[in-house]
């Protein structure tokens, strides 16, 4: 089984990616999960549409008296979507809340029940205390991407991302697969973004242009993959699921 | 806001007639108050049970409070430390670091080392996602020589998973290492003393050729070990049964759950359990039977309609020991329990539709602060310590859970104590002031 974690900044385009890499991967026969690790519980929503509970809000509502099965919704090419969700905005620990969302995945059976070849934990922005940092962990992800744009605060939140999995080194968690370059076509990007993963390094592990079409998909309320699967996006998430796969060791644990 | 405490009865009250009772759970939970009976054990008398092993908390210093006091009552201050946590602990990440650093400059000024360290973090560790494994990782890599085990004080988690006592008790079993198996011993698990030797569980084992292994009887840290190479682990408690299933999934050791129990059928049914995994025939217990039957009988002519009250602190079965009593013809006039374990949802029942007078009382909703007391004059039998805080009664049963008493020897032993405890009356306020009972206490 390969586990990975999606990290970086607010808005970059996290969970896009990651449900657009789940789509291709499951297209090429794997079975996939993908974890929101985001309180706006929108992760896996251009995978299953429609609205899913959160595992947050099961315990909430029903202590431990629920079942697996209410925690997941099957989506596109039947990537099992999970949404750990979060506390009361403003007030409650959003980063205990992810904490005990993977504790109570991994307490009713999920791995074991849904096998997945490949686990997705899509995390939401910065790695700002313990809890966001979870994914990362012994026993969760084995590799950790970070998506960024060359925007000066993008940079800036990988960095600090990068520098968590840097710190944890020797502890036996996720190491950094890699950079994911989303371009917000800002001047020397691809320049700013090859020194950050020189610092750190890595490598960028795959480019996504600026496209309509991840608009358009989104309008759709699908990803890219399943609503214009013969676009040069779709290809390009292809391209990058491929590469992904590969730096994670294809099925090996990373 | 502050709100009066009122009296009013059911799930919004502190009690209820056992026709109107809800089950599991006959009150609604909220703010507690805790009676001054020190009795049952917590999770540092518990922890002691491992010969030589050292406790080490790390947590918060207001709560240290209570589990200092207890290791100074058991003249045990030898055998804890405590790191203490504060905020800053949060500010710059080093909270992981502060315990690893704490717990190895205590070992280092402890000559010679313990076997054993149980290492206790609190609730704000588990906020913070402390990574405990790579805490213990780290210690043991330092101090290959002891064995480290992760336990847990935290009361914000009391209600969600295993209770503080399951899990302790679980955790007192995880430094077992895998050995050889014996398959003629058997350990008896999950209790805070040895099971009388007069009662038929052990009577049978010993009869069929078994050794019998218990914490409560290990002198030395080896002892402790030796009891990874039973084949069976039998558990009578139901806070032990979760130390069973880990034990039996981490080290093949067979888990047999034979519950503590006053039904004469279900006792008969755990014997013939066990008689099959002993490969032996069952005995004819009948003898047994009577004899439980006839102390039952002496004890009701001693106590006569006196009212009787027992709490779920005596016995993790309230309301299966009330049902044998009433049929006994004994006055049994309250059970004193928060929660019913699932194990007594027959009895309830039974007790709903034969005795649905009977008052179910809770022991931690505020009003209990103020709980009247038993009329002066009035002679009431007590099974447990709160039931005689709460009676005001010097007549009462001196046990927590269970007492070390077992099938129809228990019953039969619980009767003599009944009769006991009625014609001689205890100093109530002396004798539940001291923490865990059958402990060292310095008072």
């Amino acid at each position: 089984m390969i586990q990975l974690a999606v990290y970086g900044k607010g808005g970059i385009g996290k969970s896009t990616t990651a449900s657009n890499l789940a789509a291709a991967m499951s297209e090429k026969g794997l079975r996939v999960m993908q974890i929101g690790c985001d309180p706006k519980a929108d992760s896996t929503a251009s995978l299953r549409g429609g609205q899913m509970p959160t595992v947050l809000g099961l315990i909430r509502k029903y202590k431990d008296d629920f079942k697996l099965e209410d925690m997941v919704r099957i989506g596109f090419g039947g990537v099992v979507c999970v949404e750990a969700g979060g506390p009361v905005p403003g007030l409650g620990c959003a980063g205990r809340g992810i904490i005990a969302a993977l504790k109570k995945l991994r307490q009713k059976g999920a791995y074991e029940k849904y096998r997945p070849d490949v686990v997705l934990y899509d995390v939401l922005g910065d790695v700002v205390c313990g809890g966001f940092s979870m994914p990362m962990h012994r026993g969760y992800a084995d590799r950790v991407f970070i998506v960024t744009s060359g925007e000066n605060m993008s940079i800036h939140a990988a960095a600090n991302i990068a520098m968590a999995v840097e710190n944890f080194r020797g502890r036996g968690y996720a190491s950094l697969g890699g950079l994911i370059l989303n371009r917000r076509n800002v001047k020397n990007e691809e320049e700013k973004v090859r020194e950050l993963a020189g610092d750190f390094h890595t490598a960028i592990a795959g480019t996504l242009d600026w496209s309509e079409t991840v608009q358009d998909a989104e309008a759709l309320g699908k990803t890219v993959v399943e609503a214009f699967p013969e676009s040069a996006m779709a290809g390009r998430y292809r391209g990058l699921a491929e590469r992904v796969l590969l730096l994670c060791g294809e099925g090996k644990p990373c | 806001m502050l709100k009066k405490l009122g009296r009013s009865g059911g799930r919004g009250g502190p009690e209820v007639r056992i026709r109107d009772a809800r089950f599991p759970e006959p009150f609604a939970s909220g703010l507690e108050y805790n009676a001054p009976a020190r009795g049952p054990w917590n999770i540092v008398h518990t922890g002691m049970l491992i010969p030589g092993a050292h406790q080490i908390f790390a947590c918060a210093q207001g709560c240290l409070r209570g589990v200092v006091l207890t290791a100074a009552e058991m003249n045990a201050m030898d055998r804890m430390s405590w790191i203490s946590v504060s905020e800053s602990d949060l500010f710059d990440g080093s909270m992981e670091r502060n315990i690893i650093d704490g717990a190895a400059d205590i070992l280092d000024r402890i000559d010679p080392l313990p076997p054993a360290v149980l290492l206790f973090i609190s609730c704000i560790h588990l906020f913070a996602g402390c990574d405990f494994e790579m805490i213990l990782g780290e210690l043991r890599g330092r101090f290959p020589r002891v064995d480290f085990a992760d336990c847990y004080m935290n009361p914000t988690m009391r209600k969600s998973g295993l209770t503080p006592d399951q899990l302790m008790r679980r955790q007192l079993y995880s430094l077992l290492r895998p050995r050889k198996k014996d398959e003629k011993c058997v350990n008896l698990i999950g209790n805070d003393r040895p099971t009388d030797e007069s009662s038929e569980l052990l009577a049978m084992i010993r009869e069929a050729g078994f050794g019998l292994r218990d914490i409560t009887l290990c002198g030395t840290y080896e002892d402790y070990q030796k009891m990874a190479g039973s084949a069976v682990n039998l558990t009578c408690l139901p806070a032990a049964a979760a130390a069973g299933e880990e034990l039996e999934r981490r080290l093949g050791q067979k888990h047999l759950y034979l519950p503590l129990s006053y039904s004469r059928q279900e006792i008969a049914e755990n014997y013939a359990k066990l008689a099959r995994v002993l490969g032996v025939e069952a005995p004819d217990f009948s003898g047994a039977a009577a004899r439980a039957e006839e102390a039952l009988g002496a004890a009701r002519r001693v106590v006569g309609d006196a009212p009787v009250a027992i709490d779920y602190t005596a016995t993790p079965r309230p309301l299966g020991l009330a049902r044998l009593l009433l049929e006994h013809g004994f006055a049994v006039r309250k059970v004193y329990a928060d929660v019913f374990s699932g194990e007594e949802r027959a009895d309830f029942d039974w007790l709903k539709q034969n005795a649905p007078e009977l008052a179910v009382s809770a022991t931690v909703r505020p009003e209990m602060r103020f709980a009247a007391r038993v009329a002066p004059g009035e002679k009431v039998l007590a099974i447990g310590q709160k039931a005689a805080y709460f009676c005001g009664t010097g007549r009462f049963v001196n046990i927590v859970a269970g007492g070390g008493m077992y099938g129809f020897d228990g019953i039969a032993r619980l009767a003599g104590l009944m009769a006991d405890a009625y014609l001689r009356e205890k100093d109530t306020r002396t004798v539940i002031q001291y923490k865990g009972l059958g402990c060292e206490s310095c008072l």
